[in-house]
């Protein structure tokens, strides 16, 4: 997605130079590689851009002063991912401590008139019922196409774990989704 | 292949690629991320290069700008240099609370009551002054809470910089708004719980057991509930079942 034209200078190349000299040139070239997908996937995980562009910002930011705990033998992406979505679920627990902050993707319920055709809307709040493990599987698998191996290393879980909670995500989605049909009739229906 | 129902079955596969694609994100972004990024690191580089920390055999009394003075005696000297440990780990985001002891004794009783409220506010977390004020049994009296914590002689770890106004706004800070602003930052960016990837342990951060841990097999987590829905357990040295 993203074209790779600086120097040809891989991602691992600029880890390496964080890693020596906190080399701010470096970090700015894998913000301006990356942020792009890593903002693609706060927005679906968290269901508001404000709070997506403060998670990657909170990415980069803690790529940069724990750029010492980054092992080469990790893709640079998948570490990446591992940062963020640990960013990401770290927001969702501080909503979770103040719930007087209202949840963008929570906002609202079903119970209320669908509002406009947006099938996209209602699967952000079918989404927003999915546990927290499994939805940060699902929007990682379905916005970003990893695969289950790289599910497992960035969640720091088995395999098999990241299919049940995948199928369990799936199940709940399918449910609050088909209990108005019409939700999956979208723009392009 | 679109999202079509077919009786009750319909294809989620292809509905969650369809409406998860992603957006296009607005130009500009990277570069704002990126400056935002530099800012802060920049502006807490500036607070360990700039402040010292001072302390008596109790405990830390000062956080201040200047030159390191000399601790009297060995208790003051190791609890100095404790505090400056902490507060870096604390500004690298290694720390999300402060272990050392803080000394307040040789301040008046208003201020010692007032500060030792604000140590009670959690981390990651903000209060107001009037909340404050009525915590520690004062209140109305919100704007000596205010005057009081503008005098913190241990900014930092005590969290003065936790006390907004009623409104959410910033209130004010002795270093400046922009520096409140940064801890707060700062704290937001720091996760609470986190799970080793190989003992599927889950620990507080700052716990001595997730320490000895490798950096890159720590995962974090929103709930105990949620680490434990994928095979993680609390620890039972820091309990985090417990807080």
């Amino acid at each position: 997605m993203v074209p790779r034209k600086d120097k040809g200078e891989t991602d691992r190349d600029l880890m390496r130079r964080l890693q020596r000299s906190g080399d701010e040139q470096a970090l700015t070239q894998l913000v301006l590689r990356h942020s792009g997908r890593m903002l693609a996937v706060a927005a679906r995980l968290l269901g508001s851009r404000v709070d997506a562009e403060d998670a990657v910002q909170r990415t980069f930011f803690r790529l940069h002063t724990h750029a010492g705990d980054y092992r080469p033998e990790w893709m640079v992406t998948t570490w990446l991912y591992r940062i963020l979505t640990n960013a990401c679920i770290d927001e969702l627990r501080r909503r979770r401590v103040r719930p007087e902050e209202p949840l963008p993707a929570a906002a609202s319920t079903a119970g209320r008139a669908a509002a406009g055709p947006e099938a996209r809307l209602d699967l952000e709040r079918a989404l927003a019922k999915v546990p927290n493990e499994a939805r940060a599987l699902l929007v990682l698998r379905y916005v970003e196409g990893l695969s289950y191996g790289e599910l497992a290393r960035v969640r720091g879980i088995s395999v098999n774990t990241v299919k049940s909670q995948l199928a369990r995500g799936k199940e709940i989605l399918k449910a609050a989704l088909t209990e108005r049909p019409r939700a999956m009739r979208g723009e392009r229906g | 292949m679109t999202s079509t129902m077919q009786g009750t079955l319909f294809d989620l596969e292809g509905a969650l690629r369809d409406r998860l694609r992603p957006e296009p994100v607005a130009a500009g972004a990277g570069r704002r991320i990126a400056q935002g990024a530099l800012r802060r690191l920049e502006q807490l580089a500036r607070i360990r290069a700039e402040f010292v920390v001072d302390a008596s055999a109790r405990g830390v009394v000062a956080v201040r700008r200047g030159r390191r003075a000399e601790a009297a005696g060995a208790a003051a000297r190791r609890n100095a240099e404790r505090g400056r440990e902490e507060l870096h780990e604390y500004l690298d985001g290694r720390r999300a609370f402060f272990a050392v002891p803080v000394d307040l004794t040789r301040l008046a009783p208003f201020q010692r009551r007032v500060l030792e409220g604000a140590l009670q506010v959690p981390f990651g977390e903000t209060t107001s002054y009037s909340a404050l004020a009525a915590r520690i049994g004062c209140a109305g009296a919100a704007r000596a809470v205010g005057t009081a914590l503008g005098h913190n002689p241990v900014p930092f770890i005590v969290p003065c910089h936790r006390v907004l106004r009623g409104d959410r706004t910033l209130g004010g800070y002795a270093f400046g708004l922009p520096m409140k602003t940064d801890l707060l930052a700062l704290e937001r960016s720091t996760p609470i719980l986190e799970g080793c990837t190989s003992t599927r342990i889950l620990c507080r951060v700052g716990c001595a057991a997730l320490a000895r841990s490798r950096p890159d097999r720590r995962v974090v987590f929103a709930s105990i509930e949620d680490a434990g829905s994928v095979g993680y357990r609390p620890c039972r040295l820091c309990r985090p079942d417990a807080a």
